[in-house]
């Protein structure tokens, strides 16, 4: 648990200009599943889970997730964008807790 | 078939351990009930509903188009796991500014909640592809929903086998 909101991406180790690329993004995180008590009733809290994920490019937005309970624990995702200049991506994940996370790629030409 | 759900069962609980084993069992043999007893809080996106009301509830009464041709689901035929199950979708589409996939809708059908996740693209993400890990609750199908940016729907699925239902409660 402690390593909750930790970030993870991946990108392919060369990229040419103007290539579409496709990247892979991870965060830990339990994205609670609904509960129910002995009576089969859902127990009613606030359920911690990821509703959002956006990606950006260059302050651009390239990818965005609207997520429900039904995405699985450490959701992975993957999208895909084209990359024009040496920039930074960033991908930020929002729970319903408040808590937001984000990690970061630098991408470089080579 | 009954055999190998008894075990998917035990094999449930033991993974959960969050749940106790009367809450588990309670929920299991409730089927998929309750939508009286919805989660208010997942809002927009996702409620407990069955697929009909979730595609009426997301499309109104908008055409789907079978997208066979266009849009490939890539989702594995047998999942070990319902817990982790990685769906793909890609879309061959121009994502140009004034014709690309605007909206990718992952839908389980047997899922509690059976809208997954509705993936937002631009022009500027080059290609139309996107996957995620999801849960499955049950054997179902999965659909993938694409909205392009003139407002067509498409639609694909394929049935999943799922050995250990990964949705708990």
């Amino acid at each position: 648990m402690a390593d909750i909101g930790k970030v993870r991406i991946r990108v392919p180790s060369t990229i040419k200009p103007g290539d579409v690329v496709r990247v892979r993004t991870l965060v830990i995180h339990p994205m609670e599943r609904i509960e129910r008590d002995a009576q089969g009733k859902i127990v009613q809290k606030k359920y911690r889970y990821i509703d959002r994920v956006v990606a950006t490019y260059l302050g651009k937005t390239v990818a965005a997730f609207d997520t429900t309970q039904s995405v699985a624990e450490n959701p992975s995702f993957a999208f895909t964008f084209r990359a024009t200049d040496p920039g930074v991506l960033k991908v930020v994940f929002h729970d319903t807790h408040g808590s937001t996370w984000e990690g970061t790629a630098d991408i470089r030409f080579s | 078939m009954n055999h190998g759900r008894s075990i998917s069962r035990r094999r449930l609980l033991g993974g959960l351990g969050v749940l106790g084993v009367a809450g588990a069992a309670g929920g299991l043999t409730l089927g998929r009930p309750a939508r009286a007893g919805a989660q208010q809080q997942a809002a927009a996106l996702g409620a407990q509903e069955s697929v009909q009301d979730a595609l009426r509830r997301l499309f109104g009464s908008r055409p789907m188009k079978d997208g066979a041709g266009s849009v490939t689901l890539d989702v594995p035929l047998i999942a070990e796991n319902g817990a982790v199950v990685p769906v793909g979708v890609e879309v061959a589409s121009p994502m140009t500014a004034a014709n690309h996939v605007r909206h990718v809708y992952i839908v389980a059908d047997k899922n509690r909640i059976p809208v997954i996740t509705r993936a937002t693209l631009f022009p500027e993400s080059g290609r139309a592809f996107v996957s995620a890990n999801v849960r499955l609750g049950e054997t179902g199908d999965v659909r993938a929903i694409v909205e392009q940016s003139d407002g067509t729907l498409l639609q694909v699925k394929r049935e999943v086998k799922v050995t250990v239902g990964g949705c708990g409660g």
